[in-house]
Parts: C-alpha cells; structure tokens; sequence
C-alpha cells in the first residue's frame, strides 16, 4: 500500500495545522500550537513563508493562536518589548512574531479587534520599527560564526521586517525613526550608544525616497557623529585629522573650533574628530580658540577662563576617542558653574591619582571599551564624573530596574557635588560606601545581593561604580522598616536622598491592601501643597522623589516607577506644568488617554519631560511634602478633581479596588 | 463524531487530568466530570470545564493504594451528587482510584481489589503464572540479602555461579510507572548499590527477545482492537503498527493477549501489556498496565489508524457502549496508513544552550514533525526513570525502514547542547 507522506509540502503542512488549531476547542489550544508554532518557526525562515503566515494573520485571533499566553491581549503589547522576544530563542520568539503578524493585518484592516484600532494599530507598529532598525536595516557581518548562532531568529525577524516595511512603507518610518533621534538627543543623555546606532542606520534611508527636509536632519546628525569639516572630510583618519592642524593658521584653527563647537551645542553629539581638535588645542591655542571649541555660552566662557588650567588637565586626563561624550559633558559643567564650588576642584583632583580596585578597574573598562587604547580606569572614571556633573539629568539606568539609585546621582549632582564626589571615591577605591539611617550606620560591603552580579552594563561610568551600592544601601532601609505600617519610602527617601525631601508623605494605596483610598483627598493634597495657585505661592525648591503609575498607550497599568520632580511652571503658552526627570531616558513615552510626556516645545530644559499638571497628577501615587508650605487643600475646584479622578480610575485605576 | 447510546445521561469520570482524554469525551457529547489534582481547577474555571479538585498526591503521601477503598467514600460521594455511572481512569496513580468509584457504583468492593493486579507487580506476575502465561522466575525481596540469594539461585540454576559473566536479574519497584525503580543487577555490586528505599520489590530473571507493547481496546471480554507496537531501543523509540517480522506474529500475540485477558478477568477497558517474542517466536509476559500508554503510542495510532484512540478508551471502559457503535469505529487491525514512529529525547546536558536540530533529520523521508523548543527553562531537572522528555520527534512512512532507522539512529543525538 502506498502511502503519500508530506503532501503538497510546507504550504499544506501550515494549512492543516492551522485548522487543526483553528478547529480544536478553546480549552484544546494548548494541544495544538506547538505544532502550529514550530510550521510557523518554518515558514518564517523565508520570505515567501512569511507572506503565507501573514494570510492567515486576520484569523490568528479566533483560531486560538494566542490563547492563554502572554500575547493574548493585543492591547495590553509593548511595543519596547518586541525586539528582546523576537530575539528570545525558543518558542516565544515565534509567537511574538506571529502577534506582529496580527499587528499588521489589524493596521491595514483585513482584521480588527474591539480594543485596538487600525491607527492604535499602526502606531504601536510604527513604534516597533522604530525600535527594531537593526532588523529592518542588518548590519553587514562577516562574522559567520555568529551569524550561525545568532542565525534563524535573526533571519526570522528580518523576514518579518520585511513584510512590515513592504506593508507600511518606509517613509512611515523615516520621520519616526529621524522623530525617536531627535527626541533622545533633545534630553542629551549620557549614554549615546543606541543614538549613534540609530544614525548610522538612518543613513542608510539616505539611499531611499524621503522627504528633503528628513534628508537635511540625517546628514545633520550624520556628521556630528562623524566628519565635521570639510578639513575632517577629506581627512583619511582622525589621525590625519589631527597632523593636519599643524599646518592651520590662527584663524583657520578657530574656524575649525567654531565648527566642531556649533555640532556638539546643536545636537548633544561628539565627533571623534573633535576629540583630536581639543586635544591639539590643549597643547597649542589660547582661551579663545578653546571656548569657540566647546561651543560655550558667556557663562561657561568666563568660568573657562577662569579655571583654565584645571580644564587643561581635566582634557589631558579625561578627554579621549572612548570618552568622547564627555567633552560635551565638560561644556556644560562649565556652564553649570560646578568648578566654583568649593569641594568639586579638590575632589576631582582627587579623582585623577586614584587607586581603584581591581575589579572596579575591570568593569570600567570593558565597559567603555578603552582596552588597547592607552587609557586608565582613572581616566574613564573622571571622564564619567564630568559628564555626570555636566549633564545631572542625562543620567539613566540603562536597561536595570534601578530607578531609585539614577535618582539619587542626579539629585546630589545637581544639588551637591561635593557630596558626589566623595562617594565615588569611596566605592571605587574601598569598595563600600556607608549611609546612616536612624541613628545606625549601614555599610554597603556588608549587605549581600544587590544588582551588582546582574547590572546591565551598559551604563555611564560612575552609575557603574556606585549603582550596586546605592541599591544595596536602599534595599537594606526598606528592610528595616517595611513592617511599620506605612510605606517605607517614607522613611526611607528623606535618608537615602538627604534632607533636601521634605519629611511628610502621602500615597494612593492603603498599605498592606493595596486598595486605592480617598484619592480626592491625595489630589487636593498635592494641589494644596504644590500649585502655586493653591499652596500660597510657595515655590518648588529642591527636587521631589515621587511615584507614578506608568501606562502603556492604550491606559493599562503597566507599573510602578520612580522619578523626581524638578520644579513646577508656566510654560510659553501660559499651561502650568510639572517638569521631572525620568531616568529611564526615554521620557517621552506615550501613557495612554492622551497623555503623552514631552520632552521639548513646552519649555523643558535638557532632560527634563513635562506634562500639564492635571495630567501629571493623574499618573502620579506618592510624594513628599512640606506641610507647613500647605494651603487650603478644599479650595480646589471639585470639577479638577473629579475630572482627575476620571482619568486616574480610567487608566490604571482599573487594576485596583477603590474603597 | 460518533456518538454514545448514553440515555440515561449518567456523567463519565475521567479520573486525571489530560486534555487529549477531556477533548474525545466532549467529542463524544458524553456527559463528563473531570477529577484532576487541585493546581488544574484554574484552568478548569477559565474553559468551563467540569471540574471536581482531588488531591491524589495527598493521599499518595499518607495512605497505602490498598487504604484509597476507604478514602474514596468522599469522591464517590461527590461524584454521586454529580450523577456519575462511570469511572475512566488516565494514569497509573488514578488506575486504584477509579476502580474504587466504579466499585462504590456498583456496590462491589472486588473492583477495586481486582484494580491492584496491575498496580502492584507481584500480584500482577503471580497471577500471570497462575493464569498460565509464560513469565520469568521471580520473587518480592525484602532487603539486599534477598536480592542476593535470588541471584546466586538463577545463576546456580543456570550452571553460571562463579562464572564472570552471569546472567542478569531485574529488580522493579511494586507500583510505579514506566522505567522508575527499574534497575538491572548484573553483580553482587549491583545489589549493594541499591538504596533502602527501593525495598520492597520484586526481582526477576531475565528475558531475552524483541520487546513489544500491546494497546488493546476491550469490550465485554473481548478484543476490540489490538495495536502493537515495536520498542526500537527501549524507553527511547518506539513504532506502530511493527516491522513485518513481528507483524506476522500478530495471531500469536492476539492469543497471549486473549490468555491474559482470561488470566486477568477483565472485561472493559484498555489494558498496555509488554511482552517479549523470542528468536523461535516464544512470548513472554512482561507486564500489563490499565491506563493509556506512555510514549505517545495514541498519537502512533491515531497517526496511522486514523481513529481516535483516547475515545476508544473512552467507549470501551463503558458496559453500555453498543456493538454496532465499537465495529463502525474500529477500523481493520491490517489496514495501516504506513508506520509511525516518536522519538523521546532526554537532554544530556545540565544546562541547556541551545537546541539543535539537524538538517539531515528534517531532511529525512521518514520525518514528521517534532515538538522541539528551546525551553524557557534551562536547568535541566534530576530525574528518575526516564522522566520526561523535553521533546518528541515523531516520524510517519509507509517503508517501516524509513521509520525504523532514525528511530535507531537518532537515539545517541544530542539535540540539546
């Protein structure tokens, strides 16, 4: 008897375990998508299987193709979380490719679905390729041996891209993708990796059909990343570069400076040619071709000139190919003042001679990849503390769920230097730094765990040297006091932060339960106590440590999240809001119900997002407070009130009881 | 879907959890309880499914399989309120359990004493001898010292003793599952390496031969359907329907199993016997189970007999399913849609990397399919016996060799590195 195995191939292989899924009860899915999944995983290794896939994507969703897993709900998906599951290796990678499937056919309308419409759709997709260039622009690798490892995700999300990109169109993209660069650099963060990707990969658009004035915006960015000048241009390396100023006359040499300056101040960006400017300059110019150089405003001009020699050195030490960054972090603690301040000269002096730890060493510099560059942990560590004193909320925690302790750094750089500059000493040459909480000293080498053993490296220099610390040191306070009946924070912030977080606190959740208790009561308490219309026109003054519930965009609780308030204003168009910092560094995260944080046009400085105050409020679930700077909390209008409340019960209300 | 002559709407307990088994019973359109352990009940609520939470590792913890007689009063009673006419028990640990309701129903506590034939191996053997089926020698051994002697005895009667090489004996745990407790004593070594836990036991001789397994569908005493299939390398692969060679067998097998049946009394259900065929095609009796086959043999049938064997359970375990309705759904034993075949694999590894799936495998003629993912998980748990696979490759042809080779070959593949 013959039997005719595999008939028809991978296409009817696909087709019988769909309606093999398709046609199972919903408690049977289970039974059936493993093998639906692993024909998917198949099909997705070609482009043409791809294409078959996204056929059947209108009915993934009543076949059961997502039942009883995380990508159930369409609307409760992550657009930020995509790339690392379609990375993952193992099943979930194939479902999260398949729930993009459905993304698409939802955006261009072969299917839909009650909670996610076709332009929620193709926003949340427009975000996806925003985060994933890697994939929709490979990178050329010669590397085959990690291409093999790497090899049939990599390939089965390029595939996927693919079909986006062909479904959507890349225009679509190209002013998001311009759109996400710019918003990153407006904050000025730090840590410029991704940024720097995200260029580089851009110029590749430069080869598609994109509008003029995106073309203009990615060669902006493309040379502050890269060549400057014409000189820089026609250079062929930054040593040439660097030979060729010898032959530059005065006043070419400050054209060159003005140049490189004018880049760095417009987009937060340093140039490797820039470096090899500075460099010569240190050696060979005046003041004046120097500040032309770092771009600097009169501020930072006279502050240059008046630390001169201090800046000389501190270029000497710090300023090199790795730690290019921080020359821009240099310009604005110039412009800062910080240098004035009477610990931060000796402090950083101290700095340069340091005896850092082994193992510290070690983490620095794989983490700035300064090997085989001639450079010293101490230089990249004082590198990371100017760009820390320059730029106190480009600070992030990069990919760790340290929030507490990106706070802490840009609180203290901001408000005490000095009080920085101690305790990075103290971490990287004695491995512990201490802290006293109620009477009792805490000394961070004494507390075990910590994040240290897992902390995402890629973090500034100083975050890495002083993180595992402070997260230790804050874990070990909510400790001793997490039985006290109220939130520890509230203890726990005044200690951690010092003094500067006013000692009175208020929260949304009653303790222990969890429920959400006269919110009225919190609304008109942080009116009372930090609208200037409500609180008797007392000022903000030092930053505030506060708590919010972050929501994705479509308004679901998403989670908890620490950030600090900066201070409270009218912006140009007479809308009061509330500035913060997020160092999670993408403060520009769309919550959901219309609230959308900004991070320009709204009167932010560096760094800073902004929401109007009523949106702020209805996101927020503790802070601290001054209560004797408190006004009349009932003399905020009900409407307000209500009107927050909505938005609150609305969003990530719903997670929650309300008694 | 067929349906039962069920008029009475009596309810069908399925005593365990498995979706397979939920699934042919909803196919069925019979009236259905599930009696699972408590950690199911979520997934029960959330699909709506008749659920009733037992706590059998509890009882497993604290009482003996001959105490669940007097600790079933309860489910029966639970199940009575439920109107239920009939228990089906899934697993080896539920085999007692559902005798005992079934016994409670009609009022015969032989039931259940007859369930524990095939839930403890020294009953099991003594009455296969008694039955008159071909076994091997064998004894309950308390202790080490006993082991040992039986030992020496085989070997004596061998004409072995103080040989180098001896003749095996098995040593077997009373009432667990598959490969667990089973440990082959080769020297005295051997015997001392054994834990104190594993008393007490039953010790056997060896039997030599290729090992099959039979699925056999029983109605009212007789053979409904006979499925049998082939260990390729045992406790790794298997195949059904057999090469051709055991295939011609199949009269000589279909009659130790109808003297098995005789031996046992049974008279509904499904029973999993193994046995052992000799070079001159003598059959011995290994052991018999009356729960649904490890090793996906179901998907094997289902696979290549085009019927679903999870109902067949189902409607044979039933006095009341009619004969016209179990010879509409039976197909003919001979008449195979080629051969299939699964492939259990074990990591090797501590910790898993990565998978790793060979293109030659893909490639093959006799591929299927497989069920492999990298897992989330990627310690690999300590387990006993062969525990479970981290995944299945099943092959399907109509050339028993195109099943057969890979089914050999692949058994030493690392498909975890």
């Amino acid at each position: 008897m013959a039997v005719q195995m595999n008939t028809g191939g991978e296409e009817e292989t696909l087709k019988q375990a769909f309606e093999t899924l398709n046609q199972a009860a919903p408690y049977a899915k289970d039974m059936y998508q493993t093998h639906f999944f692993q024909t998917a995983k198949k099909m997705a290794e070609k482009e043409k299987g791809m294409q078959q896939l996204y056929e059947y994507a209108p009915r993934f969703e009543e076949a059961g193709v997502f039942e009883g897993g995380p990508w159930e709900e369409p609307s409760k998906l992550q657009p930020a979380l995509v790339n690392g599951s379609l990375r993952a290796d193992g099943v979930e990678s194939i479902v999260a490719l398949l729930s993009e499937l459905r993304m698409i056919s939802l955006a261009q309308q072969k299917h839909t679905h009650p909670e996610v419409s076709a332009s929620d759709a193709k926003k949340y997709l427009n975000e996806v390729m925003a985060n994933n260039l890697d994939f929709i622009f490979p990178e050329e690798t010669d590397e085959t041996d990690k291409q093999e490892q790497q090899g049939k995700e990599t390939e089965r999300a390029q595939n996927l891209f693919a079909l986006m990109v062909d479904e959507l169109s890349l225009q679509s993209i190209s002013s998001t993708l311009i759109d996400e660069i710019k918003r990153l650099m407006v904050q000025r963060p730090i840590m410029t990796d991704r940024v720097r990707l995200m260029i580089r990969k851009a110029e590749q658009l430069l080869h598609e059909d994109v509008d003029e004035q995106d073309r203009k915006a990615i060669e902006t960015f493309h040379h502050a990343i890269s060549t400057v000048t014409k000189r820089a241009k026609e250079s062929q390396s930054v040593n040439e570069y660097r030979s060729s100023l010898q032959d530059l006359d005065e006043q070419a040499l400050s054209g060159e400076a003005s140049a490189f300056g004018q880049s760095m101040r417009d987009t937060g960006l340093v140039s490797p040619y820039h470096v090899a400017l500075v460099r010569y300059l240190n050696r060979n110019a005046d003041i004046k071709t120097m500040q032309e150089a770092l771009g600097l405003s009169s501020k930072g001009k006279s502050h240059l000139k008046e630390h001169f020699e201090t800046v000389q050195e501190l270029i000497k030490v710090s300023i090199h190919l790795p730690t290019r960054q921080s020359l821009y972090g240099l310009a604005r603690m110039l412009e800062r003042g910080v240098l004035s301040q009477p610990p931060v000269l000796p402090g950083l002096r101290r700095l340069i001679d340091l005896d850092i730890k082994q193992d510290v060493r070690k983490t620095l510099m794989e983490a700035s990849d300064s090997e085989q560059e001639g450079l010293t942990a101490g230089d990249v560590l004082t590198a990371g503390v100017i760009s820390v004193l320059g730029q106190p909320l480009g600070i992030g925690q990069g990919l760790n769920p340290t929030c507490q302790s990106a706070r802490a750094l840009s609180l203290w750089s901001i408000h005490d230097p000095g009080y920085l500059l101690e305790l990075v000493p103290r971490a990287a040459r004695d491995g512990d730094i201490d802290m006293t909480f109620e009477g009792q000293t805490i000394h961070s080498k004494d507390l075990p765990g910590g994040l240290a053993p897992e902390l995402h490296k890629e973090l500034d220099p100083v975050s890495l040297v002083l993180v595992p610390h402070l997260d230790r040191i804050y874990a070990d306070m909510v400790r001793r006091v997490q039985f006290r009946g109220d939130d520890p924070h509230k203890w726990v912030n005044p200690a951690f932060y010092g003094d500067w977080i006013a000692k009175a606190f208020s929260k949304v959740f009653q303790h222990n339960t969890q429920n959400v208790i006269d919110y009225q009561g919190f609304v008109r308490l942080f009116y009372a106590t930090h609208h200037r219309d409500y609180n008797e026109g007392h000022e903000m003054i030092y930053p505030n440590p506060v708590g919010i519930c972050v929501t994705t965009v479509y308004g679901n609780f998403l989670g908890f999240h620490a950030i600090t308030i900066q201070r409270i204003a009218y912006d140009p168009d007479d809308t009061y809001r509330v500035y913060f910092y997020n160092p999670n560094n993408d403060s520009s995260q769309n919550w959901g119900q219309g609230i959308e944080p900004s991070v320009r046009g709204h009167g932010e400085k560096e760094g800073e997002s902004s929401l109007p105050f009523h949106e702020f409020v209805s996101r927020l679930y503790a802070f601290h407070y001054n209560p004797y700077e408190q006004g009349d909390s009932f003399a905020v209008e009900k409407e307000v009130v209500e009107k927050i409340e909505q938005l609150a019960r609305e969003s990530w209300g719903q997670k929650f009881q309300w008694v | 879907m067929t349906s039962t002559q069920n008029d009475n709407q009596y309810k069908t307990a399925l005593i365990g959890w498995s979706l397979p088994s939920i699934e042919a019973a909803d196919e069925l359109g019979r009236p259905f309880v599930i009696v699972g352990p408590p950690h199911c009940e979520q997934y029960a609520e959330k699909y709506d499914l008749p659920f009733i939470a037992w706590d059998f590792d509890h009882y497993k913890k604290h009482y003996s399989m001959e105490d669940v007689w007097e600790q079933s009063e309860e489910l029966y009673q639970l199940l009575k309120e439920e109107n239920t006419g009939l228990a089906v028990p899934l697993f080896e640990d539920t085999v007692e359990w559902a005798a005992a309701v079934n016994g409670r129903i009609k009022e015969d506590p032989k039931v259940f004493r007859h369930s524990l034939l095939f839930r403890h191996k020294g009953k099991m053997k003594r009455r296969a001898l008694l039955g008159g089926l071909k076994v091997g020698v064998f004894e309950e051994a308390n202790n080490k010292e006993e082991v040992k002697q039986f030992f020496r005895r085989v070997n004596d009667a061998m004409l072995k003793a103080g040989e180098e090489e001896q003749d095996p004996v098995h040593v077997k745990a009373f009432d667990k599952a598959g490969d667990v407790g089973h440990r082959i004593i080769r020297t005295e070594a051997d015997i001392d390496a054994l834990e104190d836990e594993a008393f007490p036991n039953l010790v056997e001789s060896h039997l030599d031969g290729v090992e099959v397994s039979c699925e056999v569908f029983v109605h009212n005493g007789t053979i409904q359907f006979l499925n049998i299939t082939e260990y390729i390398v045992f406790g790794y692969s298997m195949m059904a329907p057999p090469s051709p060679e055991i295939e011609k067998q199949r009269k000589k097998i279909r009659g130790a199993v109808q003297a098995l049946i005789r031996a046992f009394d049974i008279q509904y259900g499904l029973i999993h016997p193994e046995f052992f065929i000799d070079e001159e095609g003598k059959i011995s009796f290994i052991e018999v189970a009356a729960r649904i086959p490890g090793g996906n043999i179901f998907d094997l049938i289902k696979k290549t007999y085009d019927f679903n064997p999870f109902q067949a359970h189902i409607l044979c375990s039933d006095p009341n399913t009619s004969e016209e309705e179990l010879q509409s759904f039976f197909p003919k034993e001979r008449k195979s849609k080629g051969h299939a075949g699964s492939l259990m694999v074990y990591p090797r590894v501590k910790t898993i990397e990565k998978l790793h799936v060979p293109e030659e495998l893909e490639e093959h003629p006799g591929f299927d399919r497989h069920t492999m993912f990298t897992p989330a998980q990627r310690k690999v748990p300590e387990m006993e016996g062969f525990g479970n696979p981290q995944g299945v490759v099943f092959f399907h042809h109509d050339n028993h060799d195109h099943v057969r080779e890979p089914l050999r070959d692949y058994v030493d593949f690392d498909f975890y590195i």
